[in-house]
Parts: C-alpha cells; sequence; structure tokens
C-alpha cells in the first residue's frame, strides 16, 4: 500500500508533465486545426534557456525561471508568424511538415549552440523533499503538481469568466465566424502560440531537474503528451489533462510492477490500445457532437 | 447618398466567376431583398461586402467610402453586421455567449454592459431567453437562427446582412423569423437580405433585386417584381417558396 501510494505521487508528477505539454498540443491544435510537432521543443528550449540563465550567467533561480519564460513568449510569437502564419490559408499538411521542420531547426540550433553534452539543472528547492508518513515527496514533483493544479484552475477561469476567453474559444470554433463578429482572429492565434509555448517551456523547466537537460527530452515528452492528447480526446482540454495524469499513473505502475527498461513501452501499448478499441478517446464523444 | 452601393462587382473563386458585375444600391433605412435561384450569386456578393472575399472587379460603397478588399474585422467595425448562411452559432459556447460576442466589433465597452445589452437582446426574441446558458450545438435551426440575428444586431450595425435566414426551417419558425426581420425593420436598421423564398423576402422588402447566374436579372418594388408574370413564374415562383 505504502509503494502504490509512493507510485501513485511520482506518476502524477510525471503525468502533469505531460498535462501541461498536452494543454499546449490541444489549445494550439483547436486555435489552428493543425498539430504543432514542435511542441516537445518548446520544452526543451526553454529547458536549456534555463541552464543558460541561472548555470552559465548565475541569475538568481527565480529570475532566471521568468527570463525563460519570456524567451517561450517571445519564441512562441516568433514560431507562429515564422512557421504558421505564412501558411495560414492552406490546408493542414503544409502546416504539419512546417512544424515538423521547425521542430528538426530548434533541436540542431540548441545542438549548434550549445553541444550534445547533456545538462543537470538543480530544483527549485533547497530540500530535495521529505517524508509524510510511509510516502517520500519529491520537492520538484510537489512544485510540479502544484504549479500545474495551479494553471488549470487559472486557465478553467480565464476561458470560462474572460471575455477574451471567450474570443479565443470562438476562433478556435470558427474562425470566419469570428473574423464577421469583429474579433481579431490573427491576434487571437497569435496569443494561442504565446500561451502555449510558454506552458510547453513551464513544463520543459519544471520536468529538467528530474531528467537531463538534452537536445533529445523534447521528442520523448511530446510523444508522451501526444500520446496523452489522443487518450483524453484530441482536441479536448480536460481531456489532456486526465490523459496526461493518466499516462504518468500508468507509466510509473508498469515501470514498477512489470520491467523498468519497457517503461516508455506502457505509455505507447496503452495509445495503441486506445487507437484500436476507443480512437476517440475518453472524452470524444462530447467533442463529436459538436462538430 | 446610399448607405450601400455596388458598382459593377465581379467576384471570382480561383477560376470561376459567380458575380459577373452587378450593381446595387440600398438606401437608408431600407430593407432590400436579393432573389434569385441556389448559385445565382446571391451569398457571393454579401461575402463580398462584408470581406470575406475580395472583389476581382468594381467597388462597394459604405456611407460613400470605398470598403472592397478590407478585412471583415475592419468592415464590421464601419457598421457592417453579416448573418452568414448555415447560422454559424459557435457550437461549444452558450447562446448568451454566443450573443454577447455580437459586440466584439465595438470598442470601450465592459464585459458588464455587453452583458446587459445581451440580456436585453431576449426581449426581442423571448423565444431563446430560456436557453440564455445552453451551448449552441443544442439549439433547433430555428432557435440557432434566433442567436444569430441577435448576435449580429449586438454589433449595433447600420446595415444587417441577412443570408437565408429561413433556409431548412419549419413554415411556423419562417414566420417567426420574419417578424423579427419586421421589427427590425421599424427599429431603423437597413437590412440586404438574401432569399431563395421569394414570397417570404418580398413581404418585407422595400425593393427586390432578381439575380440570376450572377447578373442582375430585374429590380423593383415587390408589387412590381410579384406583377410580373414572367418573372413569377421564372424565378419567384411556387417552387422555390415550397423549396424553402
Amino acid at each position: 500500500m505504502d509503494l502504490v501510494l509512493q507510485l501513485l505521487f511520482t506518476g502524477i508528477g510525471i503525468g502533469s508533465v505531460y498535462a501541461l505539454v498536452a494543454l499546449g498540443f490541444v489549445l494550439i491544435f483547436r486555435a489552428t486545426n493543425v498539430v504543432n510537432f514542435a511542441q516537445g521543443e518548446f520544452s526543451m528550449v526553454a529547458a536549456f534557456f534555463m541552464v543558460m540563465f541561472s548555470v552559465k550567467l548565475g541569475l538568481p533561480y527565480w529570475l532566471a525561471f521568468i527570463v525563460s519564460l519570456i524567451g517561450m513568449g517571445v519564441l512562441g510569437a516568433v514560431f507562429n508568424l515564422a512557421v504558421y502564419y505564412p501558411l495560414r490559408h492552406r490546408t493542414y499538411l503544409p502546416v504539419i511538415i512546417s512544424t515538423i521542420g521547425a521542430s528538426i531547426l530548434l533541436a540542431n540550433a540548441t545542438l549548434a549552440i550549445h553541444g550534445p553534452e547533456p545538462e543537470v539543472l538543480s530544483g527549485w528547492f533547497d530540500t530535495p523533499g521529505f517524508l509524510v508518513g510511509p510516502v517520500y515527496l519529491d520537492s520538484q514533483y510537489l512544485l510540479i503538481i502544484a504549479v500545474t493544479a495551479l494553471l488549470v484552475v487559472l486557465q478553467y477561469w480565464f476561458f470560462e469568466h474572460t471575455l477574451l476567453g471567450k474570443k479565443l474559444q470562438a476562433t478556435s470554433q470558427d474562425k470566419e465566424m469570428a473574423a464577421l463578429l469583429g474579433i481579431p482572429v490573427a491576434l487571437m492565434i497569435m496569443v494561442t502560440f504565446v500561451y502555449s509555448a510558454v506552458i510547453g517551456g513551464l513544463a520543459g523547466i519544471l520536468v529538467a531537474p528530474v531528467l537531463f537537460v538534452s537536445i533529445h527530452m523534447g521528442a520523448t515528452i511530446a510523444l508522451k503528451a501526444f500520446a496523452a492528447t489522443i487518450i483524453g480526446g484530441f482536441g479536448d482540454v480536460t481531456g489532456a489533462i486526465i490523459g496526461g495524469l493518466a499516462l504518468g499513473i500508468i507509466e510509473t505502475f508498469g515501470a514498477a510492477y512489470v520491467s523498468v527498461p519497457y517503461k516508455d513501452g506502457f505509455a505507447f501499448l496503452v495509445l495503441v490500445a486506445f487507437l484500436v478499441f476507443r480512437p476517440q478517446g475518453i472524452f470524444g464523444e462530447r467533442v463529436a457532437e459538436k462538430a | 447618398m446610399p448607405l450601400l452601393e455596388l458598382k459593377n462587382l465581379v467576384v471570382r473563386y480561383g477560376e470561376i466567376e459567380a458575380v459577373h458585375g452587378i450593381s446595387i444600391a440600398v438606401e437608408p433605412g431600407e430593407v432590400v431583398t436579393l432573389l434569385g435561384s441556389n448559385g445565382a450569386g446571391k451569398s457571393t456578393t454579401l461575402r463580398a461586402i462584408s470581406g470575406l472575399v475580395t472583389p476581382a472587379a468594381g467597388d462597394i460603397l459604405f456611407d460613400g467610402q470605398s470598403i472592397a478588399g478590407l478585412k471583415p474585422e475592419e468592415i464590421v467595425r464601419r457598421g457592417i453586421a453579416h448573418v452568414p448562411e448555415g447560422r454559424r452559432v459557435f457550437p461549444g459556447l452558450s447562446v448568451k455567449e454566443n450573443i454577447m460576442l455580437g459586440a466584439s466589433n465595438r470598442s470601450g465597452l465592459s464585459r458588464r454592459q455587453i452583458a446587459t445589452e445581451a440580456e436585453a437582446m431576449f426581449d426581442l426574441f423571448p423565444d431563446i431567453r430560456r436557453f440564455s446558458g445552453a451551448l449552441g450545438w443544442t439549439l433547433s435551426g430555428g432557435q440557432q437562427q434566433m442567436v444569430a440575428v441577435a448576435r449580429g444586431l449586438m454589433a449595433k450595425p447600420r446595415l444587417l446582412l441577412l443570408d437565408e435566414p429561413s433556409l431548412g426551417l419549419a413554415p411556423v419558425i419562417v414566420q417567426a423569423v420574419f417578424a423579427i426581420i419586421a421589427e427590425i425593420r421599424r427599429r431603423d436598421t437597413t437590412v440586404l437580405l438574401v432569399e431563395q423564398n421569394a414570397r417570404m423576402g418580398l413581404s418585407v422588402a422595400d425593393r427586390g433585386y432578381v439575380l440570376e447566374t450572377g447578373r442582375l436579372a430585374l429590380s423593383g418594388t415587390p408589387d412590381e417584381l410579384w406583377g410580373n408574370e414572367e418573372i413569377r413564374a421564372a424565378y419567384l415562383g411556387g417552387r422555390t417558396a415550397s423549396a424553402a
């Protein structure tokens, strides 16, 4: 039972990271009808920003954190203008290829600037963690869970209770109609890209102390997050969060009870099972009814 | 001076020319209907006015100023609201949110002011008041049409473009929709109404234009159009009325 609680904690922690990246997928997908294959690289680039500002330049951790997130906002804006905007009137295929290209570019630009060796980033807190009863609570995982929970609440409030949130939703549901009402569609999509880059970056910075910071971390996180969106039901915000958490938990339990080397395999086993037996995902039916 | 004037408007979709140079004028306070069968270019004309398609040639004057080629966001800010074919109610937003977003073209309004105005809109559309919190996709076609028109009116337009408001609705609902158009007319909003249902269109209009495959076939008052036997048989006959 103690082990179960411990695994649950770790699973929710890592699942929160997948959920954050999955949120980025879903928000951009809803705004542009295209999967952003560079979403994982946002996490990787942000982790390297953090290494640069905190480790190399020696800024205080909190300042490096803020500067990195601002950097991600700028990257999201540039990404929108360079990767999506010129192709916005095309079909989904050129845009997808464009995001794949951007993903390769971001990974290799980081490689060229930084070099191939992985970096270690310390966590936010000096205390590595503490015991609550039988369960060891790692401080970084606690931070990840807290930030994710806070962000989910904030995002819910933003989309449900602000006019800007409603305009973003309207844009994602029917761009032409949104434009007819005077909603600045291009600006709404810009906001979406900036926000998605920032939460993707946030996920990367938060998970970096748990993993190594390397140019490959983006691809791994993105694949898991992508699986999470499929499990949750593509295009559904709640689904992305549930899917991310579920995936983190499945993966952690699979590693503990079945096989550590095949840890990554469990995520994809679940993904394949969903694609075969419930391709619309857990929350898929609601989306289908909307369409 | 007409509120809206189309001068030799030409619209192309790629290679295909959908509107071959039509000229139309709408005076302030008028309700003008654009009639014609499927594919006559009626919707395309409205899409050009609201900026969804860019005219290939000719000009569109609103209040004497050219608006041809402007973005839809800019055109609605100048006072032309377009209620498009198929209602286009946002499926995942509530009725009230849909209506509130109609005010997106007006700046300097607080969320509270917009919410109050949206509430007031239910006085004009009492049938949808009880669906205020329901999501758009749960409504029937007639209810969605009410939401779409209410959303259009939230823009406080000087010119309202209505595209096929009766399409796919039961006759009793069509009557209700046209009662609302008559009410809008009493409030001095200028309306350009596209209809396949000529009988309904002419019943609320001051004047009508008949389009035939992208060209203007004729124009006149409802009585004149209704009185022309040949025209009545060709464009305004019972077939189109019953089809809608």
